[in-house]
């Protein structure tokens, strides 16, 4: 009796929720992310964000498509850090699963990978997991891209370094044979050579190195006034290790790509992450204005409670992705697939990430940040003019405190 | 024996109209279960029949992704040119490694294997034609159902040339060497040809499988080319399913890709962890594959587990 009792319960159950379904109008935006695996770090960021996007805007009352009120709903697989299976994921997801747009994986090798699923069945893709020039170099009409291109990572450093005093004159600079990295250090010699800069020493190492001591040992030979690094987070690490303990050193200022942004990244080093300028296309600052999240400040507050860890640049990237679909689709008035494509081409919208507008190839451009850390926090110090008074020049690993 | 051909002749055309099915998502898990499958079927003329256990099988496999690249992506040639020119660099790199390192047994002859795609992969990724580091792209083409039919017709033909090693007097030749390579010797077996010759045709499929890869998955770099998992799965699926069978490394690697694909899918999370575990208990309770399993369960029933694992002394 009891059992029957509550199958007519779950009968009903399901026939409300599938009435209920069809009330309200779904999007569906679909993702493969690294949810386990090495990439896991990362691609959670991108999957918080997502989801933190999604149901904000759904809050708000959904989206307005050609004068019907649609929410949206978030697919995600899990690829197990697995590029095979990361590809295998977006055809199910657009096959199978039936998602209406995709938004894209971590890293830039991912990113080449998938956005070929995109391309192929013609269904726009909005990532801001890869940055390389090369996955926009391919023509592909259905991807964009909010992560800001490589080749200008360092444009806001060196730009800066022209107003340091004393001024630095000459710079070793150091990148990996990766895609982002080359595309790096090809941008960076350009700056270098517009502003006056001579590159002293200019070495590329081999992607996951750990060994340093010979490109170190060159270094000092050449007693560069600046450094600038490209490379990956443990790389970065290694570099600095062994940066200390052979004592190399420049005379005025060290910059790298990564890592300094990163909490996990400057508890690692400690003390020794101190003085060290990087990037970063975002901060969480109230001067962002968003029509979901009132402003960035908010937005980061917003994320912290609910998710317990800091948000960074990848999650607000990855939040401009989902609102780049929400503008769109209210702009275009449709879900067909080539006219929300047209829609992304002419956004011109700000958020909490940034001012959002896609140039040619579908890649957005983004001024960074110079940023550098000072008694273990990262502190804003230059955009296009100082915000905060930068501690330089660098003191010799044997002189700090 | 005629029934048998008929029955696999049945099942191979029953996979080539899969693409009829219009199934996207079952296209790519075909694709890469028939990828797979040659390759472990490769693997197998080398490893289970010749008996050596071939770490450098991920570097053929690499060679025939970038010959297959270079030819597309930078010398503008259409993708069967570039086939070619895949298997070509991997058959003349088999050749030249096989002729000096097959003179080395056991242990040492896959401690030499070992190093060759770690080599391969840091020349590679120092040539400006193989686009460094970086890599390559090669043009997107919106047709898997060709890639499908490619794979199944590249998996059909090595394991047909398996088929024909099994009974030819080369591939007693090979288990001959496998078995006690000084006594095949002494029979009159030209051991150094052999070995070269399955080397060669192990390398030749292996190639052939990663160009058809390379052109489907549009992007490649040495990471991904001479990725030394990718062997270590050929090796699994052809000991899961049977080395030195003709349908076993087949057989198993279907098994296996299906099993990955499904705790993917299902379980997600744990679903490497849970495959290792079906790996171990594959290698305590069937040492020698399905294959002999299949053989051993009819002739002594549950008893063949504990004699396997008597037999190993586990």
């Amino acid at each position: 009796m009891k059992f029957r009792l509550a199958a007519v319960l779950a009968v009903v159950f399901i026939v409300i929720s599938h009435v209920a379904l069809a009330q309200t109008k779904i999007v569906t935006l679909g993702a493969s992310l690294q949810l386990t695996g090495n990439n896991a770090n990362l691609g959670r960021y991108f999957r918080d964000g997502y989801q933190v996007a999604v149901d904000r805007i759904n809050e708000k009352g959904g989206i307005a498509i050609g004068g019907v009120t649609y929410r949206l709903a978030l697919r995600v697989l899990d690829n197990q850090s697995d590029l095979n299976l990361g590809v295998q994921q977006y055809v199910q997801l657009v096959t199978r699963d039936k998602v209406d747009f995709l938004l894209g994986p971590y890293s830039s090798n991912d990113t080449l990978n998938d956005s070929s699923v995109a391309e192929k069945y013609r269904i726009p893709m909005v990532q801001g997991g890869g940055a390389a020039a090369l996955i926009f170099s391919r023509g592909y009409k259905y991807l964009f891209g909010t992560a800001p291109p490589a080749e200008n990572y360092f444009g806001s450093t060196v730009e800066m370094m022209t107003k340091l005093d004393p001024r630095p004159r000459t710079i070793a600079l150091l990148a990996a044979d990766d895609a982002f990295d080359v595309s790096l250090a090809k941008g960076t010699r350009a700056l270098a050579a517009h502003y006056g800069f001579d590159i002293v020493t200019d070495q590329q190492y081999s992607e996951h190195n750990t060994d340093f001591s010979a490109t170190l040992a060159l270094v000092k030979s050449k007693a560069p006034d600046a450094i600038l690094w490209g490379g990956h987070e443990t790389e970065a690490l290694n570099f600095i290790r062994q940066a200390k303990s052979l004592d190399v050193n420049a005379r005025d200022m060290f910059a790298i790509t990564v890592g300094v942004p990163s909490a996990d990244f400057r508890k690692a080093l400690g003390k020794d992450a101190e003085y060290a300028f990087g990037m970063s296309p975002w901060l969480a600052s109230p001067l962002l204005h968003d029509q979901w999240f009132g402003d960035g400040a908010q937005f980061a507050r917003l994320f912290q409670q609910r998710f317990g860890y800091e948000a960074d640049y990848h999650v607000a990237s990855a939040v401009s992705d989902v609102e780049t679909f929400a503008y769109a689709l209210e702009a275009a008035g449709t879900l067909d697939k080539d006219a929300v494509r047209d829609a992304i081409v002419k956004s011109d919208f700000e958020c909490v990430y940034a001012h959002v507008r896609f140039g040619e190839t579908g890649q957005i451009d983004l001024p960074q940040i110079v940023i550098q850390v000072q008694d273990g926090k990262i502190v804003p110090i230059y955009t296009d003019h100082f915000l905060n008074k930068p501690r330089y020049p660098l003191p010799p690993w044997g002189k700090r405190g | 024996m005629k029934g048998r051909v008929a029955l696999l002749g049945l099942c191979a055309v029953l996979l080539a109209l899969l693409p009829l099915t219009g199934d996207d998502v079952l296209i790519q898990y075909g694709i890469d279960a028939l990828l797979f499958a040659t390759l472990a079927q490769a693997w197998n003329i080398i490893g289970g029949f010749a008996g050596y256990a071939s770490f450098g099988n991920s570097s053929f496999y690499g060679l025939g992704t970038y010959g297959t690249a270079i030819a597309m992506a930078q010398l503008h040639l259409p993708f069967w040119v570039g086939l070619c020119l895949g298997a070509f660099l991997a058959v003349v790199c088999a050749v030249l490694i096989g002729l000096p390192i097959l003179r080395l047994r056991g242990h040492y002859f896959a401690i030499a294997t070992l190093g060759l795609s770690a080599t391969l992969s840091a020349i590679i990724a120092n040539l400006d034609i193989s686009g460094r580091n970086i890599g390559l792209i090669l043009p997107l083409t919106r047709n898997d159902t060709m890639f499908y039919e490619l794979a199944l017709v590249l998996l059909v033909a090595a394991t047909g040339t398996v088929a024909w090693i099994a009974r030819s007097r080369f591939g007693m030749g090979l288990i001959a060497i496998r078995e006690n390579e000084d006594a095949a010797q002494v029979m009159g077996v030209n051991t150094t040809l052999y070995k070269v010759t399955a080397l060669v045709l192990s390398a030749f499929f292996t190639a052939l499988a990663g160009g058809i890869h390379a052109y489907w998955i549009t992007f490649i770099d040495p990471a991904s080319a001479f990725d030394l998992t990718l062997n270590v799965r050929m090796v699994i699926m052809a000991m899961f399913g049977g080395p030195g069978t003709v349908l076993g490394p087949v057989i198993g690697s279907f098994i296996l890709t299906f099993v990955y694909q499904l705790l993917a899918s299902s379980i997600s999370t744990a679903a490497a962890l849970l495959f290792g575990i079906v790996i171990v208990l594959a290698v305590i309770f069937m040492p020698r594959g399905l294959w002999d399993l299949a053989g051993g369960l009819r002739r002594l029933g549950p008893r063949y587990f504990l004699q396997n694992i008597r037999a190993h002394r586990l």
